[in-house]
């Protein structure tokens, strides 16, 4: 596809193919079997899907909220600190003794065995659901948009406390915002427990705050007394949620604010966190997973990016972040990342700045950003490309080959803890790495290889056309060398397989 | 399922009961034919029957495979073991050396020149064909094993697959058993991506990088687990074999069962991929033989291909789609310890077109020839609805062993006895 002077029909009807196959599967997560066909205006499909919540919403219905786990959570400490003291109480049960700690640790043990217990169906139904709307969801832009987000506003699970809220977040904060604008999305997920929680925003106690001077009172009293026993906790700022919000969530890392306005900002967060546990444990209505606790903010006008901002309360830090999300270099940041997940991994500058330019204008809203993605020639370059990450190729594969879910998670959750991407463990509030790159190595590609098989391994063979399901869910992307080798296969399955392992099927073109 | 058998461990309990046994001759004469059992193992892609049952004592074999050849008493000029000599013209692989004490013990038969009705030589087409069990591909919509099932009353059936193959699929309702994912790449496939991956900038490097480091990986295990038995080895089949003998092996087991396995397309290095899969379905026979002892006195393992390969090795070390094929019967009820089939010979004016085995027996032969004279299945049954408009193809004689080894410990019944009397 180089110049497109002298274009003849045929080169046209087929780009008109080649942008239905982009929309499907660079902007949407992959097509299914007769999805093409139903593609007539590519950007017209895809700007439609920006224009409502994304749909599919129902495969969440009956899960619980973030404060329904938050409470059920404080329940099972209070057990669980039950169990512990039944435990030292009676040593002598466990022979050596006093071993109630180390055998925390263990998967059979009791208290293990009753955070399964608890919440153990919660954790399968929220992964079933997520992995449902993913192979089904009709609005699979919207969808793709939703992850995307997920990732940029990244929360770890291998941090414990955050375990029960990742999926909550990406549920009850990004999914209603996906398609609104950044402000309120960015303070949905700021206020959501598993941010809070994440990034230790809970604990950060203003040095200044009401809370803090008290406590610090009380061990100088002790002090004075010469009072042995455990010293109380020393209160403090934490910085980690406010220089994560300005380096990853809004400015970018080159979005020229200083180690100075991460302090400031900062100190204008203490006082977000969450329900205390005992009010909680206690069963007192607390109203709101999200709680601004005014003795630990730390008081005064505070200065962010030569900006002054009155202690309003928690109304301070709002104001701070409604700045932060109209700050140009966060629509440049916000840009850059979207033009990245969508068109390529180095996108082009002048695609940058038209989609900064719409955000900018807009006031904020983000469907402002998509609609100059969407708009824009060189999101349908013929350079424009992405690496499957190992997420999309599992979804890809099992809307390819319409394989049933199941009522468990584990066997797909499986194979991407074995492609190294498992859901909601990026390790890092970066999220995971969206560059070709990281992604590409020979025991990679190795393992996607073994997992075409197992994907395959499930796709219906009754009334199984492998050529055609091929085309039908590559379009014009399938090389005919691709196709020679699946005709070649010894069986149908094994043609699946050749599919799903072809380097055709791990890019997004 | 099983309530019958629930229903007497329920009231076993009372001495009464235990009369309560005895007094039902009809139940025991239906479980004396419903403690028969038969599996079919189905080897996709085209086993080179040539290479698993070498006829090294036809002077055309030597020829024809060169270097590949296998002989008793000589090692490949590839490498490798001498063949495993069955009797003047056939010989095992040497991968196959449990089948070769399930030959000796009598409980295992190869047959020769083995093919569908369809001759073509298209996988889907040929598997279709074997598994829809008409005289061709996409003559039926369901499969030949499940119709065999629902034409036995009480019959279940288990395919060891996560989705139905179409020669379980039909009336019947059957069980099936989804196998762990598979974690080994079949080398076939590995075969027919490497050009793709090589064609891609980005990926090639990384690819190639990845099967140096894989082959060397792989190197290890094969060499370990060489003649130590069921489980030692890397492949899914052993596994596949275990948990279909465990399940038929219950008394409420299902007594029909069906598996499955890939990579079996020799095109290319033949030689040292079938060396490696046959000591897979070695390892196959070895673990079903383990995990259903109790049953194997009463089983047929049928073990089938959709297609041989050809006479002659072509330029890449491997065969290409041919037509006579080779197939085995295992089982304390085979009537084995002999090669049978008709051999039509390898010489050039012997061959199909000049190229391929010329096949002398009909599958659908062997099947109902088994389902005849194993599961006792009618013979108008079988050339009606089993193998539709088969009347015309006589079912094999002579697969099966008397039915009075498994039947005089539990059915005593005159009419047995003369049957048994009849068959040796």
């Amino acid at each position: 596809m180089s110049a497109c002077a002298g274009a003849t029909t045929d080169s046209l009807v087929s780009s008109e193919h080649a942008a239905a196959a982009s929309a499907a599967n660079r902007f949407g997560l992959g097509a299914r079997p007769g999805d093409l066909s139903q593609i007539h205006d590519a950007v017209a499909w895809l700007w439609a899907q920006t224009q409502r919540a994304p749909a599919g919403s129902d495969a969440f219905d009956g899960l619980p909220g973030s404060l329904d786990y938050l409470q059920r959570e404080a329940e099972l400490t209070r057990r669980r600190r039950t169990l512990r003291r039944d435990a030292v109480d009676a040593p002598t049960t466990a022979g050596t003794g006093g071993n109630a700690a180390t055998a925390e640790g263990k998967p059979d043990n009791p208290l293990a065995r009753l955070y399964v217990m608890t919440f153990g169906d919660d954790l399968r139904r929220e992964a079933v659901a997520r992995w449902q709307v993913a192979v089904s969801t009709e609005t699979p832009f919207s969808e793709r948009l939703v992850r995307f987000w997920s990732n940029h506003f990244a929360v770890s699970v291998d941090k414990g406390p955050t375990r029960l809220y990742a999926a909550p977040m990406e549920r009850e904060a990004i999914r209603p915002h996906v398609n609104g604008r950044f402000v309120d999305l960015l303070l949905a997920v700021e206020t959501h427990p598993a941010m809070l929680r994440y990034l230790d925003q809970a604990q950060s106690v203003g040095p200044d705050s009401r809370l803090a001077r008290r406590v610090d009172a009380r061990t100088d009293d002790r002090a004075a007394a010469g009072a042995g026993g455990r010293p109380a906790r020393k209160l403090g700022l934490n910085e980690n949620l406010g220089r994560e919000i300005m380096e990853l969530h809004t400015l970018g890392v080159d979005g020229g604010y200083t180690q100075a306005d991460v302090t400031e900002f900062s100190r204008a967060l203490t006082g977000w966190s969450l329900p205390a546990p005992i009010q909680l444990e206690r069963g007192i209505d607390v109203g709101s997973a999200f709680v601004f606790r005014p003795g630990a903010h730390e008081p005064g006008t505070r200065t962010v990016l030569g900006r002054r901002y009155s202690d309003d309360g928690m109304q301070q830090a709002r104001a701070i972040l409604a700045d932060l999300a109209l700050h140009p270099a966060t629509a440049k940041h916000l840009a850059t990342q979207l033009a990245r997940h969508f068109v390529a991994d180095n996108p082009p500058p002048a695609l940058i700045e038209r989609m900064a330019r719409a955000y900018r204008d807009s006031g904020g809203e983000l469907t402002a950003l998509y609609s100059a993605l969407i708009h824009s020639p060189q999101a349908w370059a013929a350079d424009a490309r992405k690496f499957r990450t190992p997420q999309d190729f599992v979804v890809a594969g099992l809307r390819a080959g319409v394989i049933a879910i199941g009522a468990g998670p584990q066997p797909w959750e499986g194979l991407l803890q074995r492609l190294g991407q498992p859901t909601f463990m990026p390790r890092s509030p970066s999220g995971y790495t969206d560059v070709a790159g990281d992604w590409i190595a020979p025991d990679a590609l190795w393992k996607r290889v073994q997992i075409a098989q197992a994907m395959a391994e499930r796709v219906s063979r009754e009334d199984l056309d492998p050529p055609a399901l091929a085309r039908a869910v590559l379009g014009p992307a399938l090389h005919p060398d691709t196709l020679a080798a699946m005709a070649h296969a010894e069986a149908p399955q094994q043609a699946v397989t050749i599919l799903f392992a072809s380097p055709d099927f791990q890019w997004r073109v | 399922m099983s309530s019958r058998r629930d229903f007497l461990r329920g009231v076993g309990a009372s001495a009464a009961s235990a009369a309560t046994l005895t007094l039902w001759p009809g139940t025991s004469s239906a479980t004396t034919g419903a403690d028969t059992r038969l599996v079919v193992l189905m080897l996709r892609g085209g086993l080179d029957g040539l290479h698993a049952v070498p006829p090294w004592g036809d002077p055309a074999y030597v020829r024809l495979r060169g270097p590949m050849a296998l002989t008793p008493g000589t090692p490949a000029t590839e490498g490798g073991s001498p063949a495993l000599k069955l009797d003047g013209t056939f010989a095992l692989h040497p991968s196959l050396a449990f089948a070769e004490q399930l030959y000796t013990a009598g409980e295992f038969l190869p047959l020769v020149a083995t093919a569908p009705p369809y001759w073509g030589r298209s996988h889907f087409d040929a598997q279709d064909c074997v598994e829809n069990g008409t005289a061709v591909p996409h003559g039926a919509r369901t499969g030949w094993l499940n119709r065999a099932v629902a034409a036995l009353p009480g019959m279940d059936g288990v395919a060891i697959a996560t989705v139905m193959p179409l020669m379980m699929r039909g009336p019947a309702t059957v069980a099936s058993w989804s196998p762990p994912l598979p974690t080994q790449i079949d080398p076939i496939l590995l075969q027919r991506l490497e050009p793709l991956y090589g064609d891609d900038p980005r990926l090639a490097g990384a690819f190639a990088q990845a099967i140096t480091s894989q082959s060397q990986n792989a190197a290890m295990p094969t060499a370990m687990s060489s003649g130590s038995g069921a489980g030692a080895g890397a492949g899914r089949l052993p596994a596949l074999m275990q948990a279909a003998g465990t399940f038929m092996a219950r008394n409420d087991g299902p007594r029909i069962g069906f598996v499955e396995d890939y990579g079996w397309d020799t095109h290319a290095n033949e030689a040292a991929i079938l060396s490696r899969k046959l000591q897979e379905l070695d390892e196959g026979f070895a673990a079903f033989h383990a995990a259903a002892a109790t049953v194997w006195p009463r089983t047929v393992l049928i073990v089938v291909t959709e297609f041989g390969r050809t006479a002659a090795i072509n330029g890449t070390r491997g065969t290409d789609h041919g037509t006579g094929a080779a197939m085995f019967l295992a089982g304390g009820a085979v009537r084995g310890g002999r090669v049978g089939g008709q051999w039509p010979g390898m010489a050039t004016g012997e061959l199909y077109q000049q190229r391929d085995i010329h096949a002398t027996t009909d599958i659908r032969a062997v099947f109902k020839g088994a389902l005849a004279a194993h599961l006792g299945l009618d013979e108008g049954v079988l050339a009606t609805r089993v193998f539709p408009d088969s009347g015309a193809l006589a079912p094999a004689q002579g697969l099966v062993r008397g039915r009075a080894m498994s039947r005089q410990t539990y059915d005593q019944s005159p009419s047995v006895r003369a049957n048994a009397s009849v068959s040796d």
